[in-house]
């Protein structure tokens, strides 16, 4: 067989196949160039506009990435951050707030009770409170909370509560918001777990920000949380930053942190309900606060502080820091309301707590939920009962309590009932209830023996073993009370009273040698401890007197100004004079001196109290200048001197006299001037002299002096090199370094005698002195050129920075080395300061149904903000809330501090600037609302929720806002449409009635432009004398008497000024979230029953349709003339009946045409069958014939077909061989 | 001894209602002139408070029958156009003093006329008064003087949301001194005698002097005659330090010749440069309230010798504000001729904003 040739691969240039070659080909050829460099041209400036528009675009980019610089105002110590610990109930907030305490401080906290402070780093301190699900909790805690461990239940997903708090936060300016899952144990199955993990932080990231921490705390090990899931937490919280939020930098405020009445026990027995004054504790943060400004607390109300003093730090950071960690002494925990203290500071007491706050401490004992002063005050026993409780007040630690004081916790707090929890711990508590009898007798004993007795340290120490042993055994009842439920740590918990007694004996020794002085000195001193008897037996005076008690305290200036009196300048005169008035300025310098000088070195620190006050006061003398005292030494005390020398007249009559001197202070001239001192005769040539310098034309400065400048430049720029001429100038260094020198190396000079001894070394100092001068020079030069060109660089945001930096720095320094006795007076008390703030008028609510789950806040007030106006806000109601909110229904914002009811009015504001009033606020749209309410400033965020009572919207905040702007009065406007009728019609005129009532109304519309139902616009012209009211008024058109006129009127509407604070703090305990205001309008309704009669005409009523009915078209003769033919209305007239001869008459046949007839139509009928039938027959027939010839047809085909094949083949064969042949032929040629 | 709020007698009686106004306190005022033989407030008073009525919001006011008490409750602070006819028994710088301080804090931009006496004896002129202020505006558009007056001052001032710390403790040396001699109803050469008189004690220690005179006219020229000079001294650093002296009105007291005008005030002139700060002795109550409203950042303020008007201003500013100022006194170096000593004034600022301006 022959080979047959391989055919060529034809390329495609088609197709998907060729395109995809094409397409690798050409990106694989493609050289990577710059595209700059290879078409320049494309990249050049095009159009300038078009560059501009780019630079301003970043540059605009650039400067949105810049926050407006604020000054750093933060304190040298800041005040603990407060960590709130939310979410719904059984989440398992206070777990995990013990275990971070327990991680932080190794201490165990059973209660967490109010805020607990804990020291939980070398720079920072964690106050943690935990959020009940109470919504005004939740408001209140959102507004100070620094950071929130947000609780999600991951079992369950997300509550409502957790997203408004989130919302609540938005509001308020956002803190620090951490996620923490727990119940994760409950998953069984991982990839559900993961899942659900995910779908969590997913949603908790749109809610919060994009990648917002959230933490997952896995499974539970004996009830905390595992400690290595703890302990990261931990680290998150304490390297934590913080961003300043506006209203709290701008704000004071504590989160109180304890509580004690200061009531006199007398007025309360008097009468139980009188007003109380209380002190309450606690950290200052955001601002300096001011004594005796305005605070609010919210949930009780708005209140004056009479006094504010700052306390030792109850915990304290570590002084010194070198160490890497703290050690346990330094970790301190801080919780008054749970009970946990250490030593109490008051403003003239130290109570004692505790030992300290470090030991493994276990606070499941019976812990006051309130403070113990308070409680005892609130017992109002008899003296001795007084005096039994108050020795045992000493070691609460030990707990060893009164009985008094545990039956006052019982009372206090019923919340705290036996029932509802069954774990040991409680279980464990009601034992001690049980044991409380023998103690109380133990104590009533020991209190006894005290009082008569004088060895009591002996007695002491006898009642403290008494009282251990009292434990102990309570311990062992505890232990088999509750065998199985107690946590393995218990053991420790016995060796803590083993501390106490130690700490006893230590305070005894410091007695013993009181013992020494004298039996009265013991007695003060006891009554110094016992805090009862101090706030019994305290003067009224000695509480009065606030932190001004300092040198600057009236009465001192009083005296000091006596003194200035005599001798002004005489400081030598005024310092023998204090010597001499010794123990008085103990009496004002201190608190403390203050006791000191009532005891008489009754204590060993009391000893050199006399010199420390010395010390005190003359650091006082030198801090305070007599112009401080001229003009902050009050000047009324003088006043009183002259109010009584009346005389008489005859004994009946007063003589009034305007007193020359009174008159100068009291209605002196109110003038600015300030005339000039007489001593000063601007004639004499001294007194000129004397202000010589003050103008440009006198000596200057040595740093500002013209001259010195110049050799400085010369200095700096001197040396150069001129290069066309060569010549090389020098600047006279040597010449000046003598000159100089010689000023500043004084001694040498002097010492020139002594210089051959000395060459050597002067040499040396003279090298130095060079080298240090070219520095110098160096370093004035390089600040010239910085100054040069890095100032052209340095934008306006650049500059603004620096000066924030500088005030800040000086902030910081002005008033850093002034003792803090005076600086709070300059400044105010600094945040981080632990202060005691005493409020009077407190309503006695505010005790008796005291929770210390519940946060009290003192907000500081700014001025004028304690005042009420209207506000206008821009609100928008919340996209979840289902329901819209109606206009003039109540609602209860939290506003700044506070919550409070108040009644809005919505509006929105048309395009020429009216406020108009809207019924209800629109759906996802901003509106106007104007309340009545407090003074706050602009810009401040608010939120409305409708009840704080229970939960009944699924959502509860109603809607959102902020603050715009602040007034007295009001522009919101209602429309109003008066209505009239037209009772007589000119032709533009007409008389219209029934709009207004007087011609006085009239008078006051007169012109005003009135429109018609159907759109005819006129005008009131003028009133008509009868019917009263009427008027005549134009219009464009006629009218008709059907014709309605209307006016259309904007009535300026009112807003009720309702402002009811939210006192949900006053409510009693365990109905703290009940708290109901005024009713809405719909509340109101359902809860009366009352139906609202709806209007008859919007009733529906069955529709009755009646039959229409048509008339029959009338085309007027005329016009019908005038129709075309087409059109004309064809008047045919109906037809008759025919004629009778008309009618053709009807054919009666014969019998045998009838036969004839029916004969002919058989006839035709068979005929016309047969017809058919061989139709029929003639068609089958002509169909068998096609089909036959079909075939036949067929049939040829398929021989043709033959045929040809047979002489194609034949040719075909004849062909190959003719060419076979002449191959052949060929072949043979070859 | 008087509670929070109430004070006795009409001393200070704008500085409190002022100081009231700005803090949202109310304020009583007992005793106003309750001994006197005309007791209550006096038409000045009356007009002052007339005047803070017109640019507030939603004051209460109550006078008793007598004048004798006075209650004053705060508004907001509004602003806008105001007219007002001032009493001319004080001249408009009693009235400008006061506005000066309420201005910045307004709800709208001040635009006041006030009408009455534009110069007298007693208080500061519009001229001298305020050089430290922000970008306030002061013209003179009809001179009157004291005892019928008949003058007009255009007054306008911009608001803002917070004032920033003040510093001023370098006050420079004086490189300038500026001054305009008026004359309103006596011959136009009085002006000339007077600035003769001026430049003759001030050529002695500085060149730089120019002293307009300001003869005014007609309508402009008030109802009663009278002359007068104002003289101002600027330092290189900005400050500014004035003095003014007119003549004794028509019909009270002996009449003052034109020299010995010009030669007391270049003498007052001299007076408060010996006193020397960054601040002129009238402007010094105005600085510190600045001071006091700032952001809560120290500020600090380097003065002459306090006058009697701002120890009182201080103190009132302790009661409404709880800010006490640190005093440091600046004794004078040895070989240094700058004049008595001075005061140095510190103190952090309230935090007070502007809460009366709107926010859109």
């Amino acid at each position: 067989m022959e080979k047959k040739e391989q055919k060529r691969h034809q390329h495609k240039h088609s197709g998907p196949k060729a395109d995809k070659k094409n397409r690798k080909k050409e990106q694989g050829t493609e050289p990577e160039r710059d595209e700059r460099k290879r078409n320049p041209r494309a990249f050049s400036v095009q159009s300038a506009v078009r560059m501009a528009k780019t630079f301003h675009r970043t540059q605009d980019i650039k400067t949105k990435k810049h926050h407006i610089p604020l000054v750093d105002r933060t304190p040298l110590e800041p005040p603990p951050v407060v960590v709130v610990v939310m979410g719904p109930p059984k989440v398992g907030k206070s777990t995990l707030i013990r275990c971070l305490i327990k991680n932080y401080t190794r201490q165990k906290l059973s209660d967490i009770c109010g805020p607990v402070t804990i020291v939980s780093g070398k720079k920072r301190r964690l106050t943690f409170i935990e959020c009940n699900n109470d919504i005004n909790s939740m408001i209140d805690l959102a507004k100070v909370a620094d950071l929130v461990l947000m609780l999600i239940d991951a079992s369950f997903g997300f509550e409502m509560e957790t997203f408004e708090f989130l919302n609540i936060c938005q509001v308020h300016g956002f803190p620090r918001v951490m996620g923490v899952l727990t119940h994760l144990d409950t998953f069984k199955n991982n990839k559900t777990l993961s899942k659900t993990k995910k779908r969590l932080k997913h949603r908790f990231w749109t809610e919060v920000y994009q990648g917002a921490k959230l933490f997952y705390l896995s499974g539970m090990v004996y009830g905390e949380y595992q400690t290595q899931e703890v302990k990261n937490l931990g680290r998150f919280i304490s390297v934590m930053k913080f961003r300043p939020l506006v209203w709290r930098t701008s704000h004071p405020y504590v989160v109180a942190d304890r509580m004690e009445d200061l009531t006199d026990p007398e007025d309360i027995r008097l009468n139980p309900k009188c007003d109380r004054t209380v002190s309450l504790y606690g950290y200052l943060r955001g601002t300096f606060l001011k004594n005796k400004c305005q605070v609010h607390i919210p949930g009780v109300g708005d209140f004056s502080v009479a006094d504010v003093s700052f306390l030792p730090d109850p915990c304290p950071l570590p002084e010194v820091i070198k160490k890497r960690a703290l050690n346990v002494k330094e970790r301190l925990l801080y919780a008054p309301m749970a009970g946990v203290g250490g030593l109490v500071y008051d403003k003239d007491a130290v109570y004692i707590d505790m030992p300290s706050g470090h030991g493994s401490q276990q606070q499941e004992e019976v812990r006051p939920t309130t403070e113990l002063v308070q409680s005892l005050i609130g017992t109002q026993a008899t003296l001795d009962a007084k005096m039994a409780a108050s020795k045992v007040s000493l070691f609460t630690g030990t707990a060893a309590l009164t009985p008094e004081e545990v039956q006052e916790n019982e009372k206090q707090n019923p919340m705290e009932s036996r029932e509802w929890d069954e774990r040991a711990q409680r279980e464990r508590r009601r034992a001690v209830f049980a044991d409380e009898d023998d103690d109380d007798d133990d104590d009533d004993d020991g209190d006894g023996e005290q009082e008569s007795d004088e060895e009591e340290d002996e007695e002491e120490d006898d009642e403290e073993d008494e009282d251990e042993e009292g434990v102990t055994t309570l311990k062992k009842h505890d232990k088999t009370a509750a065998e199985t439920a107690a946590p393995p740590v218990k053991k420790q918990k016995c060796e803590v009273p083993m501390e106490m007694p130690a700490f006893a004996d230590s305070d005894d020794e410091l007695e013993k040698s009181e013992e020494d002085e004298s039996e009265e000195d013991e007695s003060e001193e006891e009554e110094e401890n016992e805090e009862n008897e101090e706030m019994e037996e305290g003067e009224p005076a000695k509480k009065s007197s606030g932190p001004d008690s300092g040198l600057c305290s009236e009465d001192d200036d009083e005296d000091e100004e006596e003194d200035s009196d005599t001798d002004e300048d005489g400081d030598g005169t005024v310092k023998s004079k204090m010597s001499s008035k010794h123990p008085e300025e103990e009496n004002i310098d201190t608190d403390d001196a203050e006791m000191g000088y009532e005891t008489a070195g009754a204590l060993r620190w009391k000893e050199d109290l006399a010199q420390k006050a010395t010390e005190a006061y003359l650091r006082h003398q030198l801090a305070a200048p007599n112009l401080r005292k001229l003009v902050y030494g009050t000047v009324a005390e003088k006043e009183e001197d002259d109010s009584n020398d009346e005389e008489e007249l005859g004994g009946l009559f007063k003589v009034n006299r305007p007193e020359k001197s009174k008159k100068v202070r009291a209605d002196a001239m109110d003038c600015s001037r300030f005339q000039p001192d007489n001593s000063h005769d601007w004639d004499q040539e001294e007194m000129l002299a004397s202000i010589r310098d003050c103008f440009v034309t006198g000596k200057w400065e040595e740093d500002k002096d013209a001259a010195t400048l110049l050799k400085e430049d010369e200095e700096l720029y001197g040396d150069f090199e001129d290069l066309e001429t060569g010549q090389v100038h020098k600047a006279k260094t040597g010449n000046k370094d003598q000159a100089e020198g010689g000023n500043d190396d004084e001694i040498n000079g002097d010492d020139d005698d002594d210089e051959e001894e000395e060459a050597p070394q002067v040499k040396l100092d003279d090298d130095e002195v060079q080298k240090n001068k070219r520095l110098e020079k160096k370093r004035r030069l390089k600040e010239r050129f910085d100054a040069q060109y890095d100032d052209g660089d340095a934008t306006y945001f650049d500059d603004l920075k620096e000066e924030m930096q500088k005030q800040a720095e000086l902030n910081r320094q002005e008033f850093e080395d002034v003792d803090d006795e005076i600086r709070v007076q300059y400044e105010g008390f600094r945040p981080g300061m632990y202060v005691r703030v005493e409020i009077p008028a407190l309503p006695c609510e505010f005790v008796t149904n005291f929770d210390p789950h519940y946060p009290i806040i003192l907000g500081g007030l700014g001025p004028s903000e304690g005042n009420v106006g209207y506000l206008q806000m821009r609100l928008k109601k919340h996209r979840w809330h289902n329901r819209i909110l109606k206009t003039r229904d109540p609602l209860i914002l939290s506003l700044g501090w506070r919550r409070f009811q108040t009644i809005p009015l919505y509006y929105i504001e048309d395009h020429n600037g009216r406020h108009r009033l809207l019924k209800y606020t629109p759906e996802h749209m901003h509106c106007g609302a104007t309340i009545w309410g407090p003074i706050t400033p602009q810009g401040t965020g608010f939120l409305a929720v409708q009840t704080v009572g229970g939960i009944k919207a699924s959502f509860r905040i109603a809607a959102t806002g902020v603050v715009l702007d602040l007034d007295k009065s009001v522009t919101i406007v209602k429309k109003l449409k008066l209505i009239g009728y037209p009772y007589k019609i000119f032709k533009n005129t007409s008389f219209i009635q029934g709009m207004f009532n007087t011609v006085l109304e009239v008078a006051k519309f007169e012109g005003a432009s009135i429109r018609t139902v159907s759109g005819i616009k006129g005008q009131i012209k003028k009133a008509l004398r009868t019917p009263p009211g009427a008027f005549r008024a134009t219009f464009e058109d006629r009218l008709l008497m059907s014709d309605i006129v209307f006016l259309r009127s904007w009535y300026p509407a009112s807003v009720p000024q309702l402002y009811n604070p939210v006192t949900s703090l006053l409510m009693p305990v365990g109905q703290k979230e009940t708290w109901a205001g005024m009713r809405t309008l719909g509340q109101l309704k359902h809860d009366l029953g009352i139906r609202n009669k709806p209007n008859q005409d919007s009733l529906y009523k069955p529709v009755v349709r009646q039959v229409r009915h048509f008339n029959p078209l009338h085309i007027p003769k005329e016009l019908q003339k005038a129709l075309p033919f087409k059109n004309k209305p064809k008047q045919m007239q109906a037809k008759g009946k025919t004629p009778r001869d008309l009618q053709r008459p009807a054919v009666v046949r014969e019998p045998h045409e009838k036969k004839v007839a029916a004969l002919l139509d058989a006839l035709s009928s068979v005929y016309a069958y047969k017809n058919k039938k061989a139709r029929a027959e003639q068609h089958a027939k002509h169909k068998e014939f096609l089909k036959q010839k079909e075939k036949q047809e067929a049939e040829r085909q398929k021989r043709m077909k033959e045929e040809r094949k047979k002489t194609y083949r034949a040719m075909g064969q004849k062909e190959k061989k003719k060419l076979k042949s002449s191959l052949k032929g060929a072949s043979k040629d070859n | 001894i008087l509670s929070q709020g109430t004070f006795e007698g009409c001393n200070c009686f704008r500085q409190r209602l002022v100081l009231s106004t700005l803090s949202g306190k109310r304020v009583k005022i007992r005793n106003i002139r309750s001994k006197d033989d005309n007791p209550g407030l006096r038409d000045f008073e009356a007009s002052f408070i007339r005047l803070l009525d017109k640019v507030t919001n939603g004051t209460r006011i109550e006078i008793n029958q007598t004048g004798t008490v006075l209650f004053y409750q705060p508004g907001l602070l509004y602003g806008g156009s105001v007219e007002h006819e001032c009493n001319v028994q004080r001249s408009i710088g009693y009235y400008l003093e006061a506005l000066l301080m309420l201005a910045p804090f307004m709800k709208t931009p001040l635009r006041a006329v006030l009408k009455g006496v534009t110069n007298d004896p007693t208080d500061p002129s519009v001229s001298v008064c305020p050089f430290i202020s922000l970008s306030s505006k002061r013209r003179v558009l009809k001179r009157g003087m004291a005892p019928a007056g008949g003058g007009e001052v255009l007054f306008t001032c911009p608001v803002r949301r917070s004032m920033k710390p003040v510093h001023l403790t370098e006050p420079g040396k004086i490189k300038r001194i500026r001054g305009t001699a008026f004359s309103v109803r006596v011959s136009p050469q009085m002006a000339n005698r007077i600035v003769d008189s001026a430049r003759s004690i001030l050529n002695k220690f500085i060149p730089d002097i120019y002293i307009y005179t300001d003869h005014m006219k007609g309508a402009s020229s008030g109802k009663s005659p009278g002359f007068g000079l104002t003289l101002v001294a600027e330092t290189v650093n900005g400050t500014f330090l004035g003095a003014e002296v007119v003549s004794t009105p028509q019909g009270q007291g002996d009449p003052v010749l034109p020299e010995d005008l010009g030669r007391n005030c270049a003498k007052l002139l001299l007076e408060e440069v010996y006193r020397g700060g960054c601040v002129d002795s009238t402007n010094q109550s105005l600085s510190l309230l600045y001071m006091t409203l700032g952001q809560q950042d120290v500020s600090k303020t380097l003065l002459g010798p306090l006058s009697p008007y701002t120890v009182e201003f201080l103190r009132h500013i302790r009661d409404f504000f709880q800010i006490m100022f640190k005093i440091e006194q600046q004794k004078p170096g040895e070989d240094e001729q700058k004049g008595g000593e001075k005061v140095l004034m510190t103190c952090v600022g309230a935090g007070y904003s502007n809460i009366n301006k709107t926010i859109k």
